[in-house]
C-alpha cells in the first residue's frame, strides 16, 4: 500500500469519524440549551413573548456578567398553550435538543409535559400558570410563580373586607378554571362569602353577551374572571358591554396589556405577586431600568418570573461549574435544596423540599391603563 | 325575560354570523372551492378597520378599508393559490391543504404586525342600556340587523337582476355550458371571490366593536361558515344566511336550558342532526342516486 493512498484513507476515515468525535471535544463550549415551551401563536401567543423576553433579558445578563463558562441558548417551541402541542414539544426539547432547563407555562400544558420531563429527568420551570396542583408534580417541576390557593389566600379576605361577598365565576374550562372553581368553593364560605352562580366556557368562546345575561340573574356582588389569554379581554368586554356593572375581579393573568389596555377594564381588581421596581433589591432595579430600555414598556410579573427561572439556572449551574459537576436534572435539584435561597428579581426566592418559591402577594388595580397595587 | 334577552343577543351574533356564512356559501357555491382562508378574509377586514380607526379615519373609510382588505385578499387567493392549483389536478385535498396553510401563515404575519393579544375598538354603540325591565341592548343590535337585512336585499338584487349575478349563479350549475354560451369561468370566479370575501367585511367591522378580535379568530369563523353552509344546503346562499342566523341564535337561547359551557356545541348539535336528518340542509338539493 502506497504512501499517499494511506494518507487519503486516513483522512477519509477521520472525515467520517469527525461527527462522532466532534461532540466529546466541543461540550465544554457549546451553550446551555434553555428549552421553552410557550404559545407563540393564536389567541394567547401575547403570553409567550412576555415569557421570552424576560428569559432573554436573563441570558443578556448572565452573559454581561461572565455568570458562566459556557453560554446559553434557548431553544423555543410552539405550543399554543395546549397540552398536545406541549407534549410534542417537550419530547423534542429532551430527546432532540438535549435541552438542559426547560421553562413552561399554562396549567394544562404543565401537567401534560410535566410526566415527559420527570421521566428525562429534566427540570421544567413553570413561571405563568398557577394551578394548585402544580406544585409537587415531579421533583423536576419547580414553580417561581405563587400558585392560585395562594393568590386566593390574599384575595378573599381582601374581598370580604370590600364587602363583595357574593361572588359569581365566569371560568374557562380547562385545569386552571377548574382549580379556581374548587378553591372559591372550599375557601369562600370559610371567609364568610359565597359562589353566587358558577359559569363554565370553553376555551373557544368567544360571545359573551348571553353569559352576561346569566350572571346577572345570579346578582352577584363581584365577577370573579378565571381564563387566560386575549379571552380574558374578551370576557370583560363581554360583562361590561352587556350591563355588568359590578366589580371585576380575578388572578394574576390578567395583568396582560391586551386586558390593562381596554377602557372596559378599568377598575378590575387582581392579585399577583409583590414587586418593588423602584425601592427593591439591585437586582430588581438592574431588571427594571434595562426591560424598560430594551422594550420601552415597564415589566409585568410575567417578565419578571421568567428572568427569575432563566436567572435561577444560571446561579445553579453556575455552581456545578464551580464545584466542576455535571449540569443536569440531578445536580440541579441537589443544588437548589441545598442552596434554598437566591438573588432573584422581587428580592430573596427561597424554595421548599418541592421546589416552589414563596412569594409576598399583592392586590392590584388597573386605573387608567396601568396596574397599581392597592393591597 | 332571560329567553327574551338571549333571543334578541341571539339574533345580533346571528346577523354576523349569517353574513360571514353568506359569503363562504358564495365562494363555494359558484366555485366549488373549499375556500378554507375564507375565516383570514374576515381577520384582515377586522385589522385594517382597526388600524384605520385608530388612525383617526372616520367610520365609512375605516369600513371601506376593511372591504378592500378582504377582498383583495380573495382575490389573490383566486389568483395566486386556487388557480394555479385547479390548473393541474385541483383535487379537494390540495385546496384545502393551500388554503390551510395560507391561513396560517397569514394568520402569523397578522399577530407579528398587529401584536398577538385582543384588539377592540372602543365605541358608545357597543355599550348596551337597559331598555326594558332587565332587558339590556347595544345601538349595535340595530346596526347589525339593519346592515345585515340591506346587504342580503342587495345581494339578492344583484344574483337576479344582473346578467352578471344571473352568470354567476350559472357558473354554479354549469360551468362547461357557461364557457359554450362565450362567458368566461374565470372572471366569474374572481368576482365570486371578491364578492364572498367583502361580505365578511361588514361582520368582521361589527365585531371589532363587540366581541373583538385577535389574530386566530379566523378559524371560529370558518367553522361557523362551514356549519351554516352545510345546515342552510349547499350551495344555497338564503339557506347559508337563514343558517347562520339559526346557529347564533341556538348558541344564545340555549343557555336558558343548558349551562354556559355548551353554547357552542349546540351549534355543532344543530349541525350534526341536519346530516343526519337532512344531509341537503335547508334548501339544497336531494341528490338521488
Amino acid at each position: 500500500m502506497t504512501g499517499p493512498l494511506i494518507a487519503r484513507r486516513a483522512l477519509l476515515g477521520t472525515a467520517l469519524a469527525a461527527p462522532f468525535i466532534r461532540p466529546s471535544f466541543a461540550q465544554g463550549s457549546d451553550p446551555y440549551v434553555i428549552g421553552t415551551l410557550f404559545p407563540m401563536s393564536g389567541p394567547n401567543g401575547e403570553y409567550g413573548k412576555l415569557f421570552t423576553d424576560g428569559a432573554a433579558l436573563a441570558i443578556e445578563h448572565a452573559r454581561a456578567d461572565g455568570t458562566l463558562r459556557r453560554p446559553m441558548r434557548i431553544q423555543a417551541e410552539d405550543t399554543q398553550a395546549l397540552p398536545q402541542q406541549g407534549v410534542i414539544g417537550m419530547n423534542k426539547l429532551v430527546n432532540v435538543d438535549r435541552a438542559h432547563y426547560v421553562l413552561v407555562g399554562f396549567t394544562a400544558v404543565s401537567k401534560a409535559v410535566a410526566p415527559v420531563g420527570d421521566r428525562a429527568k429534566t427540570v421544567m420551570v413553570n413561571g405563568g400558570a398557577v394551578g394548585p396542583d402544580l406544585a409537587g408534580l415531579s421533583p423536576y417541576f419547580w414553580n417561581v410563580i405563587p400558585l392560585a390557593h395562594l393568590e386566593t389566600q390574599a384575595f378573599l379576605p381582601f374581598l370580604i373586607r370590600r364587602n363583595l361577598k357574593r361572588i359569581a365565576l365566569v371560568y374557562v374550562d380547562d385545569p386552571l378554571g377548574d382549580a379556581i372553581l374548587g378553591l372559591l368553593r372550599t375557601e369562600l364560605p370559610k371567609v364568610g362569602g359565597e359562589l353566587a352562580g358558577t359559569f363554565s366556557i370553553p376555551r373557544t368562546a368567544q360571545q359573551f353577551g348571553p353569559v352576561a345575561a346569566r350572571v346577572r340573574q345570579a346578582r352577584p356582588d363581584a365577577v370573579y374572571v378565571a381564563s387566560f389569554g386575549a379571552q380574558q379581554a374578551q370576557i370583560i368586554k363581554g360583562l361590561r358591554d352587556n350591563g355588568i356593572s359590578q366589580p371585576l375581579i380575578g388572578y394574576s393573568a390578567l395583568s396582560i396589556s391586551s386586558v390593562t389596555s381596554i377602557p372596559e377594564a378599568e377598575g378590575v381588581i387582581f392579585t399577583s405577586q409583590k414587586f418593588d421596581y423602584t425601592g427593591g433589591s439591585e437586582i430588581t432595579r438592574r431588571f427594571a431600568t434595562d426591560f424598560k430600555a430594551r422594550h420601552n414598556a415597564d415589566p409585568g410579573t410575567y417578565n419578571a418570573n421568567y428572568y427569575n427561572a432563566t436567572r435561577l439556572f444560571a446561579l445553579l449551574a453556575r455552581e456545578l461549574e464551580r464545584e466542576n459537576a455535571a449540569v443536569n436534572g440531578d445536580s440541579l435539584r441537589a443544588t437548589l435544596l441545598r442552596v434554598r435561597e437566591f438573588d432573584l428579581v422581587g428580592g430573596k426566592g427561597t424554595f421548599d423540599d418541592q421546589g416552589n418559591m414563596s412569594a409576598e402577594i399583592q392586590v392590584n388595580e388597573i386605573r387608567g391603563g396601568r396596574v397599581v397595587p392597592i393591597a | 325575560m332571560l329567553f327574551l334577552q338571549l333571543l334578541l343577543q341571539g339574533i345580533q351574533t346571528g346577523a354576523l354570523y349569517a353574513l360571514t356564512a353568506a359569503g363562504f356559501a358564495l365562494i363555494f357555491g359558484a366555485t366549488r372551492i373549499f375556500h378554507f382562508a375564507h375565516g383570514i378574509s374576515f381577520t384582515l377586514a377586522g385589522y385594517a378597520f382597526l388600524f384605520a380607526w385608530n388612525a383617526g379615519w372616520p367610520w365609512w373609510a375605516g369600513s371601506l378599508a376593511g372591504v378592500l382588505a378582504a377582498t383583495l385578499f380573495g382575490l389573490a387567493m383566486e389568483r395566486v393559490v386556487y388557480r394555479p392549483i385547479q390548473r393541474h389536478e385541483g383535487s379537494f385535498f390540495t385546496v384545502f391543504v393551500a388554503a390551510f396553510g395560507v391561513a396560517v401563515v397569514v394568520q402569523n404575519l397578522v399577530g407579528m404586525l398587529a401584536g398577538r393579544g385582543f384588539a377592540s375598538v372602543d365605541t358608545p354603540l357597543s355599550r348596551a342600556t337597559e331598555v326594558m325591565p332587565e332587558i339590556f341592548l347595544a345601538p349595535i343590535f340595530w346596526i347589525a340587523i339593519g346592515v345585515a337585512v340591506v346587504l342580503f336585499v342587495a345581494l339578492s338584487a344583484f344574483l337576479t337582476r344582473t346578467h352578471a349575478g344571473v352568470a354567476l349563479r350559472a357558473l354554479a350549475q354549469n360551468p362547461d355550458l357557461l364557457r359554450a354560451y362565450g362567458l368566461s369561468s374565470n372572471r366569474l370566479s374572481m368576482l365570486a371571490f371578491a364578492l364572498g370575501s367583502a361580505m365578511a367585511a361588514p361582520a368582521a367591522v361589527l365585531t371589532a366593536m363587540t366581541t373583538g378580535l385577535n389574530e386566530a379568530i379566523g378559524h371560529h369563523v370558518m367553522l361557523i361558515s362551514m356549519a351554516a353552509t352545510i345546515v342552510g344546503g349547499v350551495g344555497s346562499l338564503r339557506g347559508a344566511a337563514l343558517a347562520g342566523l339559526m346557529l347564533g341564535v341556538a348558541e344564545s337561547v340555549a343557555l336558558q336550558f343548558v349551562d354556559t359551557q355548551w353554547a357552542e356545541a349546540v351549534s355543532f348539535l344543530v349541525l350534526f342532526a341536519f346530516i343526519i336528518f337532512r344531509p341537503s340542509g335547508f334548501f339544497g338539493v336531494v341528490q338521488t342516486r
